[in-house]
């Protein structure tokens, strides 16, 4: 390199920035900022995932947890009293599906979003208002999430005909039996609801339970139906012995 | 924009790691307590119930 060269290297560089250039670092710096506000965006949808599968089965656990805790232990401080035992505002027994593998799942009334995001399952008020187990005839409706908010009901496909769903009161264990499952309907079908479910088959009253939550997993675009009868009941003894099917 | 961020925070390296850290945990804190609760119900993945809809009408 000659000195000439670097003057005249260092000659053009000295004024300052043309238009032209000033104009492409304008657009570079627009670029990159773009660029910057796509991956945030993107990492914010991944925080959301996140949020939705993991942190609100975190809070949602701990809310069940509680309520279950009071429940129990409400049941232990007031003595055998007859069919009051039900208490309805803290939630009126607990659901046990061996199939779905997920223990023991709170049941409160109402179906609405606060309700289900505490990690419970809840019985329907509307559109078709639930019977409860101990009704002589009707329908017992329930529903709960599929994923996220405690996830009740993510395993409600492992569910196969003949299944026990075991519903525990404060005295009695109601022990139903799967009959009948509709993997994909409709969300506005609520005649899955009614008191004697047409779609399951059956057409005499009698003492069922529905099951709903949304189908495919991870979305809610239909819902997923599993229906049961009331096989026997059996009276709570001292030590809460669970029924055969539990054990 | 993050660059600008980064040239305005006070400092040395180390300091300003110190503070970006204690940032993202703030923005992130914001969105899963205030703006992801917000945000999912409007969003259609999570309804389970069936419901008097537009088809029930």
């Amino acid at each position: 390199m000659t000195a000439t060269g670097t003057d005249e290297e260092s000659d053009r560089s000295a004024p300052p920035p043309s238009p032209p250039r000033r104009v492409r670092r304008t657009i570079a710096s627009v670029v990159s900022v773009i660029g910057e506000l796509l991956i945030t965006a993107g990492l914010i949808l991944g925080l959301f995932v996140a949020y939705s599968l993991w942190w609100t089965n975190v809070l949602a656990d701990r809310e069940a947890h509680k309520q279950s805790d009071q429940v129990r232990r409400h049941w232990a401080s007031s003595g055998p009293k007859g069919p009051g035992a039900l208490d309805i505002k803290d939630g009126i027994g607990f659901l046990h599906v061996p199939a779905m593998d997920n223990g023991e799942v709170l049941v409160k009334k109402g179906t609405s979003t606060e309700v289900l995001n505490e990690g419970v399952a809840g019985y329907y008020t509307k559109p078709v208002k639930s019977a409860l187990p101990q009704d002589k005839k009707g329908n017992f409706t329930l529903a709960a999430h599929r994923d996220g908010h405690g996830a009740k009901f993510h395993n409600i496909d492992k569910l196969k005909d003949g299944d026990p769903i075991v519903f525990e009161t404060k005295d009695t264990w109601f022990v139903y039996k799967v009959f009948a499952v509709l993997p994909e309907t409709s969300k506005y079908n609520v005649d899955v609801l009614n008191k004697v479910p047409k779609e399951s088959g059956k057409h005499k009253a009698g003492r069922y339970i529905t099951l709903t939550t949304c189908t495919p997993v991870y979305t809610s675009t239909f819902r997923y139906i599993v229906w049961g009868e009331l096989e026997r009941t059996e009276k709570v003894d001292a030590d809460r012995t669970p029924p055969a099917e539990l054990r | 924009m993050y660059g600008w961020i980064w040239r305005h925070l006070p400092g040395n390296t180390w300091v300003k790691a110190l503070i970006s850290m204690v940032l993202v945990l703030a923005v992130v804190f914001v969105l899963f307590q205030y703006v992801f609760p917000w945000a999912e119900p409007l969003l259609p993945f999570n309804d389970v119930t069936v419901d008097e809809g537009m088809a029930a009408l």
